[in-house]
């Protein structure tokens, strides 16, 4: 046995790295049929409660429920981001793909745009309408074929071609990268789950979007533009105030007269905003009383040692913040010219948990986006940090004026459709419409600053260029015709090879199981998609898996013929068989990357599932079944050929 | 058990038999395809697809006289599996044509008439597919987005600062027909399950793509068995993969439509079976070689000609028992693999008949052919 330890062990390994890969898959299939089962009992309970219920109330309740069960235990997420993804055509969805107008952008950048301008961009489109190329290369190269010179439309009088390129080039990137941007803000905010939006090409975007019911919302969301806006964040006293009333509603306790604001309530010692409600110190009570007493401090908590009356709310917490913030009662007594924005990243993380900040705002804007002309993020130069300047048109920088003149010290949020995605303090007026925001992280961070500016201003048009939406019971029946194939398939072939070849078609059977199993690891392992076709791809796999054995298998009986030992014959079978087998699957596996490299989304997942069969195919014929056989026939036994 | 044991089956001689034989098949092919054509998909062709499933069977010509009534043009319109619930509706239009863009727009126009009598609006900008307006006030312009989505179009703001007066209005196929079975059968109930758009231009890569693929797939397996082997060898395996490929393109076109419920359109799923069948077909293929390849070392006295036979004879068992397990997962896909599969399983289920076929009487034979031909011994 001494020799073939290394095998075993290897097998061993991976085969516990299958499961170890395949075990979130199996749990949030676990976890799926509990919730469901959660659910339908909630569902009947509420219709027997309540028999008048009409089914929307009944949905949108089950829904709450739903997210809540999800979110009380982080593994569940867990293991849903780990386990197998399906494809939009198994569990049903939207695929979109977007393509940014550079063309447009080009057109819009230009100054003094001519007849000869207007031909330019005809001949860039013919090129460009069937082919992927970056737009800005043709266009440059149409233009320097022409002899005209970039700088006659573009920049400086003189700039040289190449400094113009690469200046345009950069401006169509960004267009893509604001794109992405507010699309990804907006998807965010419409809670799809597990949304995929990805760059491909030079401007293309691809947005998948698993279970979305009303595609009209969808395109709406996708091809708008976004809206930017610059909100005063209320003072840290006002903010403290409202927050406290708040608690009062939510603990169930009367209001006092609800125009006295506690403005003695600071940030820096939470005791103070207890202390004309309660008799006891909150830092003594139980987390439960805490709770009752502060039911919306037990899920977002200001900072104590920081001057703002920001929240932060773990990521689980906070739907049950905007539940509390939304029910009517708070609503009542929230003064109507404010409201709650989120921050649109998390800053921090609290045991694995992204924290989001929860600003509380001006209602009406100061300022809409649509004034900003420019924004960069770069270093500052007296001290290397990062910065974002932002420049306005006239109007806007009038505003501004006006605007940072009168709320100097104060904070001002930078929402993006909705999000808090920085909120600067103003230092001092700022005239001429340019300005600077500090005190950012990093250098990403500004980035991001800037491409949100910039959204607010258009971006170049987005067209929709190719939409795919399949409905979700097509999508479930897919997925049950698919596996049951799959099934009904894989054991007729079972049955066949074990009744052809008794014992070693036994063997050929298990290395067919483990095979998908390698599959399916593989696929779970690097988070790649399981499609339809990749089903087929599976099926295909089982089918010629049991080509290598049947090789084999002839191979040796062809020798036991001869009248060799069965040792003998197992060892040529194998070493005969050896170039047939991997001639065959190594061609099958090129045809595989070729339909890889030119195919689009559910032929890359048959692709990929092909190569990586033939790749388990491969290792399961020749290291696994071979190993079998030798520790077999080293052991005495006599293993029978059919 | 075993089968096909010990055979000794002249397949050589009776290769002339087999030239003509795929011969006639492949021309009948070519002429199916030049008669009946080959039903190329959106993904191709570009264009609209909608697949609409009714609570009740209804008749396909009803459904077909309530999109002429629509006006689109020329609409194909099938079932969608084997139900007579499940309708798709597809036209090659991504947008509207100048007449229907003219009637629906004057739809439009109904509506904000009706919502708003005192309005002033103007028509702002107008594309193949989107059309804005503008109006005297934002609240006006909020309320005619919302008037508009309600009664079935895909309005929205243009953008969502206060002061936004513009409305835009998407005019799309897909919606045209989805509004236009809702009035035509108000009786009855209908889910879309399934609703693509494919853009001219995405088809016509999608075309170039399909073909580099096929000819790049025909290279590659060219370059590697002459490489592996002799040259000969491998124009006779790209020879046999033009044979299959053609053949089975031929019963494509034919069965296309010929049963109910058997839709082979050229899909991308469709292209992903061909160059399975290549990669399928060349393994069977190599197994052959392969094993011509052993045997030209071990009997070196024997000639060509019955050298190919023995190999061919002495694989015929694992040539029949491979092409039959993977017949036999095939045939489960085409039967129950549902709609979306069919065209796979069917293009490869022809593929695998033909593959073996091709690699037994056509591959073999053609390298026997070209190599008494140039007079050149084959050695290893």
């Amino acid at each position: 046995m001494k020799k073939f330890r290394f095998k075993i062990v290897l097998i061993v390994a991976l085969i516990a790295l299958g499961l170890y890969f395949l075990y979130p898959t199996y749990a949030d299939y676990q976890n799926t049929k509990s919730i469901e089962k959660t659910l339908n009992e909630r569902s009947e309970l509420l219709k027997s409660q309540n028999p008048n219920i009409d089914e929307e109330r009944l949905d949108k309740y089950l829904n709450q429920f739903e997210d809540s069960l999800k979110n009380a235990d982080p593994s569940i997420k867990k293991e849903r981001e780990k386990r197998i993804k399906l494809g939009l055509d198994l569990q049903g969805g939207m695929y979109v793909v977007l393509e940014v107008n550079t063309l447009k952008l080009l057109e819009k950048l230009a100054k003094n745009p001519d007849e000869n301008f207007a031909e330019m961009i005809k001949q860039t489109n013919d090129v460009v309408r069937i082919s992927e190329e970056p737009v800005v290369d043709v266009f440059t190269e149409i233009a320097s074929r022409k002899g005209i010179r970039l700088s006659r439309y573009f920049g400086e009088i003189r700039d040289d071609d190449d400094k113009i390129t690469e200046m345009l080039r950069s401006q169509a990137n960004d267009a893509v990268n604001r794109a992405v941007e507010i699309i990804r803000n907006r998807i965010d905010q419409y809670g799809v789950s597990e949304p995929s939006i990805h760059v491909s090409g030079s401007r293309r975007i691809i947005v998948e979007l698993p279970g979305i019911a009303k595609e009209e919302e969808a395109r709406q969301l996708l091809q708008g533009t976004a809206l930017l806006e610059f909100n005063i964040v209320k003072d840290p006293e006002f903010t403290f105030g409202v927050l406290e009333k708040v608690n009062k509603v939510l603990a169930g306790k009367p209001l006092e007269d609800t125009t006295k604001v506690d403005t003695s309530v600071s940030a820096s010692d939470e005791s103070d905003i207890a202390e004309d409600t309660t008799q006891k110190d909150p830092n003594q009570m139980t987390p439960e009383e805490f709770a009752k007493e502060y039911p919306l401090y037990s899920v977002a908590m200001p900072n104590p040692q920081s001057q703002t009356a920001d929240l932060f709310v773990r990521e689980s917490d906070r739907q049950k913040v905007d539940r509390m913030l939304n029910r009517d009662d708070v609503v009542n007594i929230l003064p109507k010219d404010i409201k709650f924005i989120w921050s649109a990243k998390s800053e921090f993380f609290a045991e694995g948990q992204p924290i989001y900040r929860l600003y509380c705002v001006k209602a009406a804007p100061e300022l809409t986006g649509g004034v900003i002309t420019d924004a960069r993020a770069t270093l500052d130069p007296q001290n290397s940090a990062p910065i974002v300047t932002m420049e306005m048109n006239s109007d806007g920088a009038r505003d501004w004026a006006r605007i940072t003149g009168t709320n100097i010290d104060k904070r001002i949020s930078i929402i993006l459709d909705g999000q808090s995605f920085s909120a600067p303090v103003v230092r001092n007026k700022i005239t001429g419409g340019f300005s600077q925001i500090e005190g950012i992280g990093d250098l990403d961070e500004a980035k991001l600053l800037e491409i949100v500016l910039k959204a607010g201003a258009l971006p170049a048009p987005v067209d929709i260029i190719e939409e795919r939406t399949v409905g979700p019971s097509l999508g479930q029946d897919s997925i049950r015709q698919g596996v049951t194939s799959a099934l009904i398939g894989g054991l007729l072939v079972i049955i066949f090879m074990f009744l052809y070849y008794r014992f070693a078609g036994g063997i050929a059977d298990f290395a067919v199981i483990i095979n998908v199993f390698f599959i399916l690891s593989v696929l779970a392992g690097f988070g790649a998609t399981l499609t339809l076709p990749g089903i087929a791809g599976i099926i295909l796999t089982i089918g010629m898996a049991v080509d290598a054995n049947v090789l084999v298998n002839e191979r040796v009986r062809e020798e036991l013929n001869t009248g060799k030992t069965i040792k003998a014959a197992i060892d040529s079978g194998y070493s005969k068989a050896f170039s047939a087998i991997f001639d065959g699957n190594i061609t099958t596996f090129f045809t595989g990357i070729i339909l890889y490299q030119f195919g689009s989304g559910p032929i890359q997942g048959f692709a990929l599932t092909l190569m990586i069969g033939i790749a388990a195919t491969l290792f399961t014929q020749l290291v696994i079944t071979r190993l079998i056989f030798d520790i077999f026939v080293e052991r005495g036994g006599k293993p029978n050929f059919g | 058990m075993r089968l096909f044991e010990n055979l000794n089956i002249d397949f050589l001689s009776k290769r002339k038999f087999f030239y003509a034989v795929s011969g006639i098949i492949i021309s009948l092919g070519i002429v199916s395809i030049v008669i009946k054509g080959l039903d190329l998909g959106i993904d191709f062709k570009g264009g609209s697809e909608v697949v609409v499933a009714f609570d009740k069977p209804v008749a396909i010509s009803d459904v077909r006289d309530a999109t002429d009534r629509m006006g689109l043009g020329s609409v194909e319109l099938k079932t969608f599996g084997a139900t007579t619930e499940n309708i798709l509706v597809r036209t090659e239009l991504q947008d509207l044509d100048e007449v229907q863009f003219e009637n629906i727009k004057k739809n439009i126009e109904s509506v904000i008439a009706q919502s708003v009598s005192d309005t002033l609006f103007s028509m702002k900008e107008k594309t193949s597919s989107t059309v804005v307006y503008t109006f005297d006030t934002p609240e006006n312009a909020v309320l005619i987005a919302d008037k508009l989505f309600l009664s079935g179009f895909q309005a929205g703001l243009v953008s969502k600062e206060q002061d936004n007066l513009d409305v835009i209005v998407r005019l799309g196929i897909a919606d045209l027909i989805k509004e236009g079975l809702r009035t035509e059968f108000s009786g009855l109930k209908f889910d879309v399950i399934k609703e693509d758009k494919v853009g001219p231009k995405i088809g016509e890569e999608l075309k170039r793509d399909a073909i580099i693929a096929i000819v790049l797939a025909l290279v590659v397996i060219l370059v590697y068995i002459g490489f592996r082997f002799k040259f000969a060898f491998g124009l006779g395996a790209v020879l046999a993969l033009f044979h299959d490929v053609l053949i089975t393109l031929g019963f494509v076109s034919f069965f296309n439509g010929l049963f109910p419920g058997l839709n082979l359109e050229i899909t991308q799923s469709v292209i992903a079976a061909f160059l399975t069948l290549v990669g399928f077909s060349v393994n069977d293929t190599v197994v052959i070689f392969d094993r011509i390849r052993e045997n030209l070392k071990v009997h070196k006295t024997m000639d060509f000609f019955s050298l190919i036979n023995f190999s061919i004879n002495r694989t015929l068992s694992r040539t029949i028992l491979t092409s039959g397990t993977v017949l036999i997962v095939t045939t489960v896909l085409l039967l129950l693999g549902g709609e979306v599969n069919k065209g796979f399983a069917f293009t490869f289920f022809v593929g695998i008949i033909t593959g073996t076929y091709s690699s037994i009487y056509v591959a073999s034979a053609f390298v026997h052919d070209w190599t008494t031909r140039s007079k050149k011994k084959i050695q290893f």
